[in-house]
């Protein structure tokens, strides 16, 4: 229930995670388990094709790190994602003031 | 040398990948990347190597799951992209058709039967469309000028190859995952 409600709302969150620092996917993964304490438990192997598909949208740009021992492929938000994020953060506060308001939270 | 549960692993996603046409270098390059830092942290963790890379695996999503997710991202964009190619390739045979000098059918009609099943066999999942995308411009042609609608049995061509390619590529898929 929970993995199908979120994947209309991945996007968001993908983008929103990778506002704080540019990160890895594995990372990612990690940040979007530990934010939401471990409700977001997607299978890990998920959510590569949707940081691609943001890549290919223009909203993240990736580049291979080789800082450490094993070559990652860091994420980072290029600015029409950070205007995105932006746009999609306004809509789903509108969106869940208003289903809070009518479910009474 | 014996394969280990991430190598195996590795292997199937590359060749369903491929199969469907989505395989990315780098894509799998970051997988592997991924499983290896999750097993490395089930060690860290105390587990045995055997625990830690089904640990890692069972994470990650089955072959299956994570195919299907691959598949659904990038679909339009490669189903569109073999589209293209087919209506490009319609066109350059109706063009190479109706040029004065051209008189050799049996090899336009096999050039067709031939680009359909490629397209098919690389991962286009409509081969009906495919067929019509490389077909219709010849008979199209015809019709416009001659209205002459005998033609349209050019499309037998595109329609054999098309679904030759569809049907070949259902069967290396079930002999390499016959489950």
């Amino acid at each position: 229930m929970i993995g199908e409600a979120l994947k209309g709302h991945l996007d968001l969150l993908l983008l929103a995670i990778l506002a704080d620092e540019p990160a890895h996917g594995y990372a990612v993964i990690e940040s979007l388990r530990m934010k939401s304490q471990g409700t977001f438990d997607l299978p890990e192997g998920t959510i590569y094709p949707a940081l691609h598909r943001l890549e290919s949208q223009g909203l993240l740009h990736s580049s291979w790190s080789e800082d450490s021992a094993r070559r990652k492929r860091i994420y980072r938000l290029t600015p029409k994602g950070q205007q995105t994020l932006a746009k999609r953060q306004e809509e789903w506060k509108n969106f869940s003031n208003a289903i809070n308001a009518t479910v009474g939270i | 040398m014996k394969e280990n549960q991430i190598q195996i692993y590795l292997r199937k996603l590359k060749s369903q990948l491929w199969l469907r046409g989505i395989a990315d270098r780098d894509d799998l390059a970051e997988i592997e990347s991924h499983l290896m830092e999750a097993v490395e942290r089930g060690l860290g963790q105390g587990l045995n190597l055997e625990e830690a890379e089904s640990r890692a695996l069972e994470r990650f999503g089955s072959v299956k799951v994570v195919v299907s997710t691959f598949e659904k991202e990038r679909k339009d964009v490669m189903q569109n992209i073999l589209l293209a190619v087919a209506v490009l390739a319609g066109l350059f045979s109706a063009y190479v058709d109706a040029s004065p000098n051209w008189d050799d059918t049996g090899i336009l009609a096999g050039g067709l039967l031939l680009v359909s099943g490629l397209l098919t066999l690389l991962g286009h999942r409509k081969p009906w469309l495919i067929a019509l995308a490389v077909g219709i411009w010849i008979p199209l042609h015809d019709i416009y000028l001659s209205h002459d609608f005998s033609l349209l049995l050019v499309l037998l061509f595109p329609l054999v190859g098309a679904y030759g390619g569809w049907l070949a590529r259902m069967g290396i898929r079930k002999t390499l995952h016959p489950a």
